[in-house]
């Protein structure tokens, strides 16, 4: 398959099945809601070693917030639920309680419900009140700006992790312009994130290492620089290799973002230095998910 | 589909104890089942087809016409449906109600919603003393659900309440919110004096200052609470123009007396 001058390869992308949530973090600005999103979703770009996969989901205007005020809505992925139990602590605990005028919601409802600030209300050492409002219920934990509200808990969600495509382009410039152009064509998508910083990564894996302690490492099949003596998977004409990985709340949320995004580069197409698109998967033996390029852009 | 309506014949004397006609209650019943009913009037047992002119309809769409004030305990342990009550309601309305909707078109007595556990309680006209209270020898007021109120209430609303939200448009009298638990009670108008007499959790929202507020509560300033704002979404669908408009609300802190744990939220 050939579209716009760039070679679709015949393969497909890997995932798994992840535990997510999504929260809804506002402030009195959007500004304010973003930093603490930003600090919350900030370090999580893999669950290698980062706990979770996280990022901003959607901005949301103040009619889609529960309390009137602008915010973002978020998605953290692991691999566990005691995992992203933990994290979602954590991650909230230190950068949405401890950032001036943000409230923290559940952005979803599961069967199984995940503490948000149910235990982050001892933070208010006794004086923290409960309200019940329709029939949710919300902590109110004293702070020095006034009061930190946070919905006792969120939803799970069993989620798809690890949807992904490779953007084979002559030059790194030409590869990051048109994984920019990916990056924001997924950033408009509900139910989608890609966690890596601006929504793109260089350093794609492979899983194992010849060092017994490294559960992953480079993807040598797709450096450029290692073509002639690794068992490389470039042409010569590829200069520099860019991944787009994506989490979905389902399986056709992933394939929506992936469509979005290849088509964003696709657009560029071979004038704009692209040359092929492939994806990273482990021979179908790991991952219950496998996102099929070419029916994707069928 | 109409609903199954039951009008009280004129001339009626004494007063009718209303539990068990409920409209999940009555959903599936034929209108002669119905009519055979047994209620109690002045605890003596009579047919419901002695005291209600019935029309038949959709029970769970159950409508309750009535010129005298004597129907108690209306809607009371209601689960599910639609009550109307088109006239003055007695006391007890809305008793240990769980769910469903409770529409009452003109007044209601006294103990309206008292031991409430969900649903919808809506008061069209005024309503009397001890609204969402507990009875004697109850530990508990209501502890869930909403009420709303579209006149003004009597004395000790929401006494000894546990859970649940008030909305009041008109006044409210004295004592409002004593020996609150727990919950939300949100008056419109004035409110007579001590409110939050004994107040252990919970929130008194006025928008209006009383005359005097209790000297067991000391003020902690002006406060910017964002619950405000899910409370003011609540309540817009259910009884506008009940809460502040802002979130920004004179705080006093109390009973002092018994914890200062509670609140009194006056509008700015």
């Amino acid at each position: 398959m050939i579209i716009n001058g760039v070679l679709i390869d015949d393969t497909y992308a890997e995932a798994f099945g992840m535990k997510a949530t999504r929260i809804i973090i506002t402030a009195d600005s959007l500004t304010w809601a973003k930093h603490a999103a930003n600090a919350a979703f900030g370090f999580a770009t893999s669950v290698i070693a980062c706990g979770c996969e996280a990022a901003i989901e959607q901005e949301l205007t103040p009619e889609q917030t529960p309390d009137g005020r602008p915010g973002v809505a978020g998605l953290l992925f692991a691999v566990s639920t005691k995992e992203l139990v933990k994290q979602l602590e954590r991650r909230v605990g230190q950068c949405v309680l401890t950032c001036p005028s943000t409230a923290v919601f559940a952005g979803c409802t599961g069967e199984e419900q995940l503490p948000l600030g149910k235990n982050l209300r001892y933070f208010g050492d006794g004086w923290q009140m409960s309200k019940v409002i329709a029939g949710r219920r919300f902590w109110r934990i004293p702070v020095m700006d006034g009061e930190f509200l946070a919905e006792e808990s969120s939803g799970l969600l069993r989620s798809v992790g690890g949807g992904n495509f490779l953007v084979l382009a002559r030059s790194r410039g030409q590869a990051l312009t048109a994984c920019e152009a990916a990056a924001a064509a997924i950033a408009g998508l509900p139910g989608v994130i890609a966690p890596f910083p601006g929504g793109v990564v260089r350093s794609g894996s492979k899983v194992g290492s010849k060092y017994k302690a490294l559960p992953a490492s480079t993807n040598d099949a797709f450096c450029p620089t290692l073509r002639g003596v690794a068992n490389s998977e470039l042409s010569s004409e590829v200069e520099a290799v860019l991944e787009i990985v994506l989490d979905g709340v389902t399986q056709a949320d992933v394939a929506a973002g992936m469509k979005a995004g290849m088509q964003a580069v696709l657009a560029i197409g071979a004038a704009g230095g692209i040359v092929r698109l492939s994806a990273g998967n482990y021979g179908g033996k790991l991952g219950q998910y496998h996102f099929h390029l070419r029916e994707i852009l069928a | 589909m109409t609903a199954l309506t039951l009008t009280l014949r004129p001339g009626m004397q004494g007063r009718v104890d209303m539990s068990g006609i409920l409209p999940e209650k009555l959903a599936g019943l034929s209108a002669a089942e119905i009519v055979r009913l047994n209620v109690a009037v002045d605890g003596l047992g009579a047919a419901l087809g002695e005291l209600f002119e019935l029309t038949a309809g959709d029970a769970e769409q159950l409508t309750i016409r009535t010129e005298l004030p004597v129907l108690d305990k209306l809607g009371a342990g209601m689960c599910s449906g639609c009550l109307r009550v088109e006239g003055p309601a007695g006391h007890y309305a809305g008793l240990a109600m769980r769910g469903g909707e409770l529409a009452l078109g003109g007044d209601a007595g006294d103990y309206a919603a008292s031991g409430m556990l969900g649903g919808l309680l809506h008061i069209a006209g005024n309503a009397g003393d001890y609204l969402g209270a507990a009875r004697s020898g109850d530990r508990n007021g209501m502890a869930g659900g909403v009420v709303a109120v579209s006149g003004s209430v009597g004395e000790r609303a929401g006494d000894r309440m546990r859970r649940g939200l008030i909305l009041i448009r008109g006044n409210v009298g004295d004592y409002c919110a004593s020996r609150l638990l727990a919950g939300t009670i949100a008056v419109a108008g004035s409110c007579g004096a001590q409110p939050g007499f004994g107040l252990r959790r919970g929130s008194l929202i006025l928008a209006r200052a009383p005359h005097a507020m209790p000297t067991t509560f000391n003020t902690a300033g002006i406060a910017d609470l964002t619950y405000l704002g899910l409370l003011r979404r609540q309540a817009r669908d259910i009884l506008p123009d009940v809460l502040p408009e802002t979130s920004r609300v004179q705080r006093y802190m109390g009973d002092l007396a018994f914890g200062g744990k509670g609140e009194i939220l006056v509008a700015t």
